[in-house]
């Protein structure tokens, strides 16, 4: 199989991920509960990912690194936990479901006001409405940092400096481009970064989290068993065991931290570089072809993703061509993206998303152009 | 027993997270610091059930330590050790 849908999850791990696992599964015990050996395994090896993954986003403090089980979750515990009842808050058209329906939820449920930085048909954002958005109530600014549909990127440098001069909380969704480029939390002015492990960082599904910068008040989604403070009626209000109550799955983190050393021995310039060779080869062999239609901006830095229609046959149809005759694995449909796909005007279509990753090959792409070709012509 | 038994000295902490971040920079610094589970009696309501378990002579170096590097913690507690056992292994 060419599996070119690296932007739902990457299939290929590096194997030190898998074997970390495996060793893990046979010898961790419950991390912070107790102190015997097997115990003090797991914390130990949650702590040195809080660590590495600290240094790795630019956030100041390992404890400020919680852990959840993707960004879905640790998005809704940033969105949940510090946008209140009469707040506004703005985001972008650029948006999956897992930042929008917690902002509807809040609309719905607590009066929140929410506003949208809009969309051109080539999914830039019009970065000048952040600022003439912004009201006296606006609490945060929630946005991705590059489109799941069009692998545009969102200049976070800028959004950051209306944040800044108003004084709004930054809530950055890096779900599609944590560990396929270098990201410093704190040099951005990122207040809240929410990543997931499985897609760009390599790691297994079911782990991700959340850097919260230091000063934030936040509170939890969920509250339950900490392994300390266990006389105490509410959750410890300190970071991180605030946010991660109930077990931790440190056997799943195990995974994600055997991911980042791999991240960090290949180095996130190098990936960054390579998936963006791939990508553009990818659009450069498809983009004239006929009755292809190419979404996005390719004008500059993106993330590895290329959406595209041929024709105007149904995205799934030819998503299932592609995986039924050629074996390339593609995601079709609405990519949870439905303001984006509005913004682009393939509402009803949907679009055909190319997404590629470290372990991609050019054999791989020059045979997903050449089958793109022939679709053309059927 | 308990009169003549040496003192022992638990750090302790507000969760895991930060006691083990002491621990590595003890590590680092040379100062021998044992996780240990906090001792019912000191744990009061706050602290957590891991504490660092340091020896007397080493405790001085380890307030230093913690005041240098702005270390978290909640207390530190000075406890008799109130067990021999035969291999000297937990006191």
């Amino acid at each position: 199989m060419i599996y070119l849908d690296n932007a739902a999850t990457t299939l290929y791990k590096p194997p030190q991920v898998a074997d970390a696992m495996m060793q893990a599964l046979q010898v961790m015990g419950n991390s912070s509960r107790g102190t015997h050996s097997s115990s003090l395994n797991a914390a130990h090896t949650v702590y040195a990912a809080r660590v590495k993954l600290a240094e790795l986003f630019g956030c100041t403090r390992p404890d400020h690194v919680v852990f959840t089980c993707n960004a879905t979750e640790a998005l809704n515990m940033a969105i949940f936990g510090l946008i209140s009842r009469g707040d506004h808050v703005i985001t972008t058209d650029l948006e999956h479901n897992s930042v929008l329906r917690p902002l509807y939820r809040l609309v719905d449920e607590q009066a929140v006001d929410l506003d949208f930085v809009s969309a051109d048909q080539a999914g830039n954002l019009n970065y000048a409405e952040f600022e003439k958005l912004v009201r006296p109530n606006t609490k945060a600014i929630v946005c991705t940092h590059a489109s799941n549909l069009t692998g545009n990127l969102t200049d976070i440098a800028k959004i950051s400096d209306v944040a800044a001069a108003h004084g709004l909380i930054l809530i950055v969704d890096g779900a599609q481009t944590a560990g396929t480029r270098p990201i410093n939390m704190t040099e951005l002015g990122i207040d809240v970064l929410c990543f997931t492990g499985h897609k760009g960082m390599m790691g297994p599904q079911g782990t991700g989290g959340l850097c919260l910068r230091e000063g934030l008040e936040i509170r939890p989604l969920k509250v339950g068993g900490s392994g300390v403070q266990s006389y105490s009626r509410v959750q410890p209000p300190q970071l991180p065991t605030l946010l991660e109550a109930g077990t931790l799955n440190a056997h799943g983190i195990c995974g994600l931290s055997a991911a980042v050393d791999y991240l960090n021995a290949v180095g996130l310039q190098a990936i960054h570089e390579k998936e963006t060779v791939l990508m553009r080869r990818f659009y450069e062999g498809v983009k004239h072809l006929p009755n292809v239609t190419v979404y996005g901006n390719f004008c500059g830095d993106r993330a590895a993703i290329v959406s595209l229609n041929v024709g105007d046959y149904d995205s799934g149809v030819v998503a299932d061509v592609l995986s039924e005759e050629y074996d390339i694995a593609t995601r079709p449909g609405a990519h949870c993206a439905p303001r984006m796909h509005r913004a682009l005007g393939t509402e009803q279509q949907g679009a055909v998303r190319f997404s590629f990753s470290w372990f991609n090959t050019e054999e791989e792409i020059d045979r997903a152009i050449q089958v793109v070709k022939e679709l053309t012509v059927c | 027993m308990a009169g003549q038994a040496e003192l022992n000295y638990y750090i302790l902490f507000a969760n895991y997270t930060h006691g083990l971040a002491l621990q590595e920079q003890l590590r680092k610094e040379g100062l021998p610091a044992r996780i240990a589970p906090t001792p019912r009696s000191i744990q009061g309501e706050l602290s957590c059930g891991m504490s660092l378990l340091v020896k007397a002579e080493y405790i001085e170096a380890v307030r230093q330590s913690i005041v240098r590097n702005q270390a978290e913690y909640y207390d530190i507690v000075e406890m008799p050790c109130q067990i021999q056992p035969r291999r000297n292994k937990f006191c």
